[in-house]
């Protein structure tokens, strides 16, 4: 094999470096998961383990999901922890406390989730504010709001003595967490998989997705060759609080209730996991697929620490390192290209 | 919009301060200690938090029933200790006849907690200490009684054997800690094991999260304990969403008994038991009254615990 076939084979592997990193994580997983005492058999590999690893990141793989269309872009939204929070909020006041059905009740907090988004869009579209400011500030409001309107309880049956509903659980809620017959999926999980697809298709195969990669490659060189930027962007931020509203009625729905608190710091996962994938926080590289594969990643890497019952301290510390080997093999491929 | 806000609380400061001094003014013209209303100053660390809430509602309503004696101005510090150190100045400054503060951390709050009660203002400490003695009154429960409670209630229900999931709190609190010191004494000498074990830094999700880990992993799990009810309530979801009716055999006990958290979820069946962590909002009201009219009161005083379970839960609990 001469030097030119290497050289092209080894940039080849770079471009799944991810796909490496998950697959050693995997392994890692085998080797470190206690065994099933019944079975004897790796619990990290069972069917079982491998749907709740999805079905626990399903939040944050949606919130991922929107933040990658931003940071392609360039930007960053830090308010989808508390636009979760707030729809969390928002939907079980709505189904629970108000007695809506649960169409009504979706269709609302998307609506909510687009206003958040178009707000966080104009502000940097229009009046020029950075995108870290711009999203701080809605991260604070909309924390705020979920606050009032729970009027600083947890939204639950029984909460309040004239909410519709006062004790067990909503059919809807139910549904949403327990395994679909046949498949033993649960439809969070789905939710979550057919975003991210959907979304993967888009970036990859209409004029959005060039348009998302060549305005966080260098946006005046977009905006000169006729792309409208400004609407782009509100679009974007729209989608990315619309699908942190969606991960907000998963959320209510895996915690039964709606707590004001939901979704506090996730946007720190959210953006971990786009960048342990490989899309580049200068945006204009990168894609869903990376995202998809970041979400793995760390969800395996919280499951096997947590099948192991270590210890909080240790754990922590692990996470750091591997977020920061992440960033370190990204910033190596910058270099290389 | 903002001008015409700011007018506004600054006429209602103008006002109130008024009110304050006429008042002040009557009870020393008529001398009737009786129809003299004192103020209390209460610091609430945080009302982030539902258990801090009740605090507050606890106050405010056995302040209610005393309402012709005593009114009470509440302040939350929003879990900065900064804020907090700042109220108590405020306190001091507006004169208040009585502080009540719920200290967020117990170091950088002696000092001003100090300064009150030098100048002769009474200090009652509620539920987290200040350090020294230049305080009038703490109260506060007791953690390591709480879990020895809940460990010798689990020796009993499982009949002195079997296997147990301990979700804990944060474990560098000191709660935390005396939770689970307190249980490990409760069910020393049976033959409860404890089989798995996490920090969940007290929030539902991360215990719901753990769980799933446990269930993965042992296929008879008796009972889990948890250190708060939010827990063990994720706990119960974890099993109920596993999908194959865990959720029925396993018993669930947490701590705190909030009327609208842990009680709810022992009437509805989804806990076995719960045991109080009494805010003591009731008890500070009392004693702040007993201060205020020159009784002695003792410098600690330690609340009990109560035990929640579907048989009693609808009575209020059993005292332990």
């Amino acid at each position: 094999m001469d030097r030119g076939k290497l050289h092209r084979l080894l940039e080849k592997l770079n471009d799944y470096r991810g796909v490496i990193a998950l697959v050693v994580v995997f392994v890692l997983g085998i080797i470190f998961s206690p065994r099933a005492l019944d079975t004897g058999l790796p619990i990290f590999l069972s069917w079982q383990t491998q749907l709740a690893i999805l079905y626990e990141y399903s939040e944050y793989g949606l919130l991922a999901t929107g933040m990658t269309l931003v940071i392609l872009t360039g930007g960053i939204d830090l308010s989808v922890g508390s636009v979760l929070g707030l729809s969390a909020v928002l939907f079980s006041l709505l189904t629970i406390g108000y007695g809506w059905g649960v169409a009504p009740a979706i269709g609302a907090v998307l609506l909510t989730g687009l206003a958040c988004g178009l707000v966080n869009g104009s502000l940097i579209a229009r009046f020029k504010m950075q995108p870290f400011v711009a999203t701080l500030a809605m991260m604070t409001a909309a924390r705020g709001a979920a606050k009032l309107i729970a009027g600083g309880i947890k939204v639950q049956p029984g909460g309040q003595p004239w909410y519709a509903m006062q004790e067990g659980t909503p059919p809807f809620f139910l549904w949403m967490t327990s395994a679909l017959p046949g498949i033993g999926v649960q439809p969070s999980t789905l939710i979550f998989l057919f975003c991210i697809l959907v979304m993967a298709a888009l970036v990859r195969y209409t004029s959005y997705g060039r348009w998302l990669y060549a305005i966080g490659g260098n946006e005046e060189a977009a905006r000169l060759s006729g792309i409208r930027v400004g609407a782009v962007k509100v679009l974007t931020y729209a989608l990315c609080s619309m699908f942190a509203a969606m991960a907000g009625v998963l959320n209510a729905c895996r915690q039964d209730l709606g707590d004001t608190e939901a979704g506090m710091t996730y946007e720190l996962d959210a953006i971990a996991a786009v960048v342990i994938g490989g899309t580049s926080l200068m945006g204009g590289r990168g894609g869903m697929m990376f995202t998809l594969i970041g979400v793995l990643i760390m969800a395996y890497i919280n499951k096997i620490l947590s099948l192991n019952a270590v210890e909080l301290a240790p754990r922590m510390v692990i996470q750091g390192i591997i977020i920061t080997i992440a960033v370190l093999i990204q910033q190596k491929r910058g270099r290389s290209s | 919009m903002k001008r015409i806000a700011l007018a506004l609380a600054f006429a209602a400061l103008v006002v109130c301060a008024g009110c304050g001094k006429k008042q002040q003014q009557t009870g020393q013209v008529t001398e009737a200690p009786g129809k003299k209303k004192w103020v209390i100053g209460m610091s609430q660390c945080n009302l982030g938090e539902p258990w801090r809430v009740q605090m507050n509602k606890d106050i405010e309503e056995a302040a209610k029933q005393h309402a012709d004696e005593i009114e009470v101005i509440f302040k939350d510090a929003q879990n900065k200790t900064e804020v907090q150190q700042a109220q108590v100045r405020e306190f001091i400054q507006m004169g208040v006849d009585l502080i009540i503060i719920s200290p967020k951390e117990a170091r950088p709050l002696t000092k001003p907690v100090a300064e009150a009660y030098q100048k002769g203002i009474p200090v009652i400490v509620l539920d987290r200490k200040v350090e020294g003695d230049q305080y009038t009154c703490f109260i506060g429960a007791d953690n390591v009684k709480i879990g020895r409670e809940a460990g010798k209630y689990l020796v009993k229900l499982l009949g002195g054997k079997g296997k147990v999931v301990e979700l804990k709190g944060l474990m560098t609190s000191t709660p935390g800690q005396e939770r689970h010191k307190g249980f490990m004494e409760g069910i020393a000498g049976s033959q409860i094991e404890i089989i798995f074990d996490a920090d969940c830094q007290w929030l539902e999700p991360i215990a719901q999260r753990e769980m799933q880990s446990a269930l993965a992993r042992f296929p008879q799990i008796d009972a889990v304990y948890a250190h708060n009810d939010p827990s063990a309530h994720g706990a119960y979801l974890a099993a109920r969403q596993e999908g194959k009716g865990r959720e029925k055999s396993i018993k669930f006990i947490g701590i705190d008994a909030l009327p609208h958290e842990g009680q709810r979820y022992v009437k509805e069946g989804i806990l076995t038991a719960t045991f109080e962590y009494p805010t003591g909002g009731k008890e500070a009201i009392e004693t702040a009254l007993k201060i205020l009219k020159g009784e002695q009161v003792p410098k600690n005083i330690t609340l009990g615990t109560r035990i929640y379970t579907k048989e009693n839960v609808e009575q209020g609990g059993e005292p332990l």
